[in-house]
């Protein structure tokens, strides 16, 4: 296990921000509960809007909690933040390493390039626990104060786990196109593409005619389409999450253990 | 053989042959010297021994197995490439510590021991190092766990003369005590003051291999006769550009002295200096031409 404490080691500063910053935002968000949800104007307001925009933007019926939490907190610069540490992370575990040249003297070392790659994915996935953690315990610690304890610690929880799953989806993904290419670039690309992708399938282009099957195949619907808030966790959309990681991560690390390391 | 390689190509992508069917041997116990010019293979080489490259054909073996695949076989190895970059954010401790431990763990005290030797602070933070620094840390990394085969790619570039000088000390105390050396180098003082034997490749393919005192004895090396009273020498045989400079007899010498010992011998000697001899000459002109015996 030592690449994988080390990879932790290594990372801890970026680990804990990373943890500290998404919870803070998640914690802001929610607290703003009181003001914002429960305010009749803003309700009447959103009421005028277009359907298609509503759904566009994922506005539901505001006065409920758990709507409020699913649209503002966990609707969209959570899991987008989370995407962009994940994709961050993926990218690092072989293809920064190996563009910066000092992937070569770990690998001269006795540990073989599946165990090096698997470890450092134990690493992230272990960040990624921490991060919903904290965020599961800090969104679940202000219930009482800012007035949602209609939502049950038992559905936060179900969203942090969805989320978690939906961040080792881009990290899989990341780690995937760097492992396979050994290119920094193309990973983050990838892995940016990727998001943008789903956030559009899932918000957007369903409204246009025709598009609406779209919506199926975006890792946003997967996370939040069955709103675990509501309805707690998906056991097929975690399914689906580590299914296609699983893959990223077969494929990924198959390749990284055939071909050259550059330089 | 602790290095063996049959008929070895590497093609990079489409591109560039690096290696054009390199056949190379290594005795157990030696000290290999592997000289080139810039882009001749060297480097590749030496990715392909530790399983950083897959060669396009041809057969591999070092300590006796394949590297493909096999990481306990690089148990016994210790790598350092010139160019030693590390994650600056790390001690030297930190980071010794981590290599340590992904081989079964090293001793502190031979850490220490080596960091000494060095004069190194592996304290601080190898991002703040200085280039020549940083390299000791790779020194340390790649004797530390006394290996039976030592890999290393151009290792002094950066270190200054005190420190080369000290490189060659490590050099020679790991071959006095049975470690195999397999060592890439255009520092040609390093190369003749620890090689036993030395191979040449140019663009791709081996063209010489040379026991160091073979190359010794084809080198030219000055020699310099301070006499009482100048006299007249005959033709003497390995000798040559020699002139007078008062009582001072200055030439080349190549190959066996005992010619010359015996023609000054009947003459009053007052002193004799003879340097030793550079190799680097005749580097130059295997690198240029690649051929000559
Ligand atoms: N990753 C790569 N992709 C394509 N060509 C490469 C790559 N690495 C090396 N080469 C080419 O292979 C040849 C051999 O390079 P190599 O690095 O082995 O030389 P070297 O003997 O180590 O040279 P130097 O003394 O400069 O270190 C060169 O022509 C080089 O341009
Ligand atoms: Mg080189």
């Amino acid at each position: 296990m030592s690449v994988f404490l080390k990879s932790l080691r290594d990372n801890r500063r970026g680990y804990l921000g990373w943890s500290v910053a998404l919870t803070a935002v998640a914690a802001m968000y929610a607290s703003f509960w009181p003001t914002l949800g429960q305010n009749p104007e803003l309700t009447k307001a959103m009421d005028s809007y277009p359907q298609s925009l509503k759904e566009a933007l994922n506005l539901q019926d505001m006065s409920k909690p758990e709507n409020y939490l699913g649209t503002s907190v966990f609707g969209l610069l959570v899991p987008i933040l989370l995407a962009v540490f994940a994709i961050a992370a993926g990218t690092k575990a072989i293809a920064s390493d190996e563009e910066a040249g000092t992937l070569d003297l770990v690998l001269a070392h006795p540990v073989t390039r599946v165990k090096l790659a698997l470890q450092r994915l134990l690493a992230i996935a272990t960040a990624l626990t921490l991060i919903t953690g904290l965020m599961w315990l800090v969104v679940t610690a202000l219930r009482g104060p800012s007035e949602f304890t209609s939502v049950s610690p038992g559905r936060i929880l179900a969203v942090c786990v969805q989320l978690a799953f939906f961040g080792l989806f881009f990290a899989s993904l990341a780690y995937a196109v760097g492992a396979w290419t050994g290119r920094k670039g193309l990973a983050i690309g990838a892995g940016a593409a990727v998001a943008v992708l789903a956030y559009l399938s899932d918000s957007f282009l369903p409204q246009v005619d025709g598009l609406k099957w779209i919506e199926r195949f975006s890792p946003f619907e997967w996370y939040l389409g069955n709103e675990p808030l509501k309805n707690g966790i998906s056991g097929t959309s975690l399914l689906i999450f580590a299914g296609l990681s699983a893959v990223f991560i077969a494929l990924g690390t198959w390749r990284f253990n055939r071909r050259d390391v550059a330089v | 053989m602790v290095i063996q390689t049959e008929n070895l190509r590497k093609r990079y992508g489409r591109g560039t042959e690096a290696l054009k069917g390199l056949n190379l041997s290594v005795n157990e116990g030696e000290v290999f010297g592997f000289l080139g010019p810039n882009g001749a293979g060297k480097s590749t080489t030496i990715r392909i021994l530790l399983d950083l490259l897959r060669p396009t054909s041809g057969t591999v073996s070092v300590l006796g197995q394949s590297p493909h695949g096999n990481a306990a076989m690089r148990q016994h190895i210790g790598y350092l490439a010139g160019d030693f970059v590390v994650n600056g954010r790390q001690s030297g401790h930190e980071l010794l510590r981590y290599l340590g431990r992904l081989r079964g763990g090293v001793p502190q005290a031979r850490i220490d021991e080596l960091a000494a030797l060095l004069d190194l602070d592996l304290s601080k933070k190898i991002g703040s190092l200085s280039k020549g620094n940083k390299q000791k840390v790779g020194v340390v990394q790649a004797f530390m766990h006394r290996p039976k085969l030592l890999i290393l790619d151009e290792p002094t570039s950066g270190l200054d003369p005190f420190l080369q000088q000290q490189f060659v000390r490590l050099v020679r105390e790991a071959s006095a005590n049975g470690q195999t050396v397999f060592m890439s180098s255009h520092v040609m003082s390093e190369v003749q003051q620890t090689c036993d034997r030395v191979g040449i490749i140019r663009a791709g393919e081996l063209i010489a291999v040379e026991h160091i005192n073979d190359l010794r004895a084809k080198a030219f090396r000055k020699v310099e006769v301070r006499f009482q009273a100048a006299v007249d020498l005959p033709n003497i045989a390995g000798v040559r550009d020699e002139h007078w400079d008062g009582n001072v007899w200055r030439a080349q010498l190549t190959g066996d002295a005992d010619a010359l010992i015996k023609a000054i011998a009947p003459h009053h000697v007052v002193d004799i200096l003879s340097e030793e001899p550079e190799l680097e000459e005749l580097f130059f002109s295997y690198y240029q031409t690649g051929e000559e015996k």
